[in-house]
């Protein structure tokens, strides 16, 4: 059996310009962090049953890889030519479509764990390019490669995305202090509306000529998000969230919708600095950067919306920010290999 | 006499006032990594080096803790290595002196450990033999080295090089030392204000 984990992630500026319509004219860049919320991936060698097993919300068997209905396993084990002898199952500390990129989570750990069954260790950056590859050219998502990077690299970074297809990475050298100021200034609510990301993006991605100059405005915020971020301007952080969110909902018509809107805004009248929702938009998390003294009136200002809508499913995440990235927590595979020198 | 003690003072602190300071926040974010997930880190040199990479296990796995011991059940995992004299001297025995570090640490490395490596010429064998396994398990290096860095400093992930005029081991090991402290000081000020936080 052998176990990986890899972080979800909360992105701050930036999102919608790793898309390769944009970047591939005018490098893509994001500022995002790991959370201490994590996808787990599960992977057991069954050399007595030859069959493939998928655990997750359903429960399938099958005698070849073609035959299963999840896309991503299917198609990242006929990649990897691995025809039978397994079982992989799926764990996470939140539900899918959260807006907290679980599902490119997902794909990281299955990597890196499919990687390890088959005796191969990878760096952070072979993962993540290894993930987008099954994501965007396997299965042809019409997403981008921001969470992937993320869930791979683990931490706090700025992530750029080169028109050659280079990604380059660049932590953000915080100290705990502020790092632990911002997550005291954050506060963090699943809607419990979902969407699928691609939805979203399609249309986005249609509007990526139209709004060419919007999305460079947003790649060109990543600087000053990080560098008020490193002096501990929380309060004009909140601030640039709020433009960012702005700018994200002109990009397409469903980024956002009536209940999103009367959540964001009670949280904004109750004196929330600034915030966005998570994700590609139409569902997912809400997330306000707020002073200390206002984060209970806020709280109940969005509470109080939620119950008025009858969201079943809202609840405070309380978050974390961690260094932890995509990472074998446990590999007790019979074949596990020993490198020799 | 008290030129000397001048002299030597001086470049004492330049080399302290040239540090790398990227490279060492880069290195306190992979110790906050691998504290996170449970993982071990490794710290190993040759004589004055091995000193520093003892001194480094005990600062890390106690004295970062020690204003609230009872309150940190979780904790750094650091060990020189190898362990052991006996382990030491059976690999330079029956392998060779250049396998006293990569032989001990290819029999532990796994996926979220981290590597320290010191080496004041950075071109010490043994450790860059124990560089190069690490490479091969991906798990990341922090390097030490001092004059121009070497191979160490080419090969580390990240590169913590104190630079001087070749042959100043004094200097490349008190100022090691100094980050070995510098980093003890960021966690226990960090671990302090956990619990203090809560109080």
């Amino acid at each position: 059996m052998i176990v990986v984990r890899a972080p979800l992630r909360i992105s701050f500026v930036g999102g919608g310009t790793d898309i390769a319509d944009f970047y591939r004219k005018h490098p893509g860049r994001v500022i995002s962090t790991a959370i201490d919320k994590f996808v787990y991936v599960a992977i057991n060698r069954t050399p007595l049953i030859p069959k493939i097993s998928a655990r997750y919300s359903i429960s399938e068997t099958v005698d070849r890889p073609d035959d299963l209905q999840h896309t991503r396993i299917k198609a990242a084990l006929l990649d990897m030519g691995i025809g039978k002898g397994i079982e992989i199952g799926s764990f996470a500390s939140l539900p899918a479509k959260t807006g907290l990129g679980s599902s490119s989570s997902f794909s990281v750990a299955l990597i890196k764990g499919l990687n390890a069954f088959a005796g191969k260790k990878m760096d952070k950056k072979e993962v993540a390019e290894a993930a987008s590859r099954l994501e965007i050219e396997l299965l042809g998502e019409p997403i981008g490669k921001q969470d992937q990077y993320a869930a791979a690299m683990g931490g706090f970074n700025v992530i750029q995305f080169n028109p050659d297809e280079s990604v380059d990475v660049e932590p953000v050298l915080l100290d705990y202090k502020k790092r632990l100021g911002l997550e005291n200034n954050l506060l963090l609510f699943y809607t419990g509306l979902t969407r699928a990301a691609s939805s979203v993006l399609t249309e986005q991605k249609a509007n990526i000529g139209s709004k060419f100059e919007t999305l460079k405005e947003m790649a060109g915020s990543v600087d000053e998000f990080r560098d008020r971020l490193l002096v501990g301007d929380f309060k004009r952080l909140g601030g640039m969230l709020h433009e960012g969110w702005l700018k994200k909902k002109s990009l397409a018509s469903n980024v956002s919708n009536s209940t999103i809107d009367d959540l964001y805004n009670a949280g904004m009248d109750a004196g929330a600095w600034g915030g966005k929702v998570l994700g590609a938009g139409g569902g997912g998390c809400v997330m306000f950067i707020v002073a200390d003294d206002k984060k209970p009136a806020v709280r109940e200002a969005v509470k109080k919306v939620a119950k008025e809508k009858n969201l079943n499913e809202f609840q405070e995440i309380p978050v974390k920010f961690v260094q932890s990235s995509a990472e074998i927590v446990f590999n007790g595979d019979e074949f596990k290999n020993k490198i020799s020198i | 006499m008290k030129d000397f003690i001048t002299e030597f003072s001086k470049k004492s602190i330049t080399a302290i006032e040239n540090l790398p300071h990227d490279e060492i926040a880069k290195a306190l974010n992979i110790l906050q990594g691998v504290y996170e997930r449970d993982g071990r880190v490794y710290v190993f040199g040759n004589g004055g080096s091995w000193a520093i990479a003892g001194h480094w296990v005990t600062d890390f796995n106690k004295t970062v803790f020690s204003h609230h011991l009872a309150e940190h059940n979780k904790r750094f995992r650091v060990s020189r290595m190898p362990a052991t004299a006996e382990e030491l001297t059976a690999w330079a025995n029956d392998v060779g002196y250049d396998m006293v570090f990569a032989g001990p640490l290819d029999n532990v490395l796994e996926d979220g450990d981290v590597v320290i490596a010191i080496s004041s010429s950075g071109n010490s064998a043994n450790i860059i033999k124990a560089v190069e396994v690490a490479k091969k398990h991906k798990v990341p290096v922090i390097g030490l080295s001092g004059f121009d860095g070497g191979k160490l400093n080419q090969l580390a992930d990240i590169k913590i090089l104190v630079a001087t005029p070749k042959g100043e081991y004094e200097i490349v090991e008190s100022t090691h030392d100094t980050v070995m402290h510098m980093m003890t000081k960021y966690f226990k000020n960090y671990f302090d204000h956990l619990v203090e936080a809560k109080k």
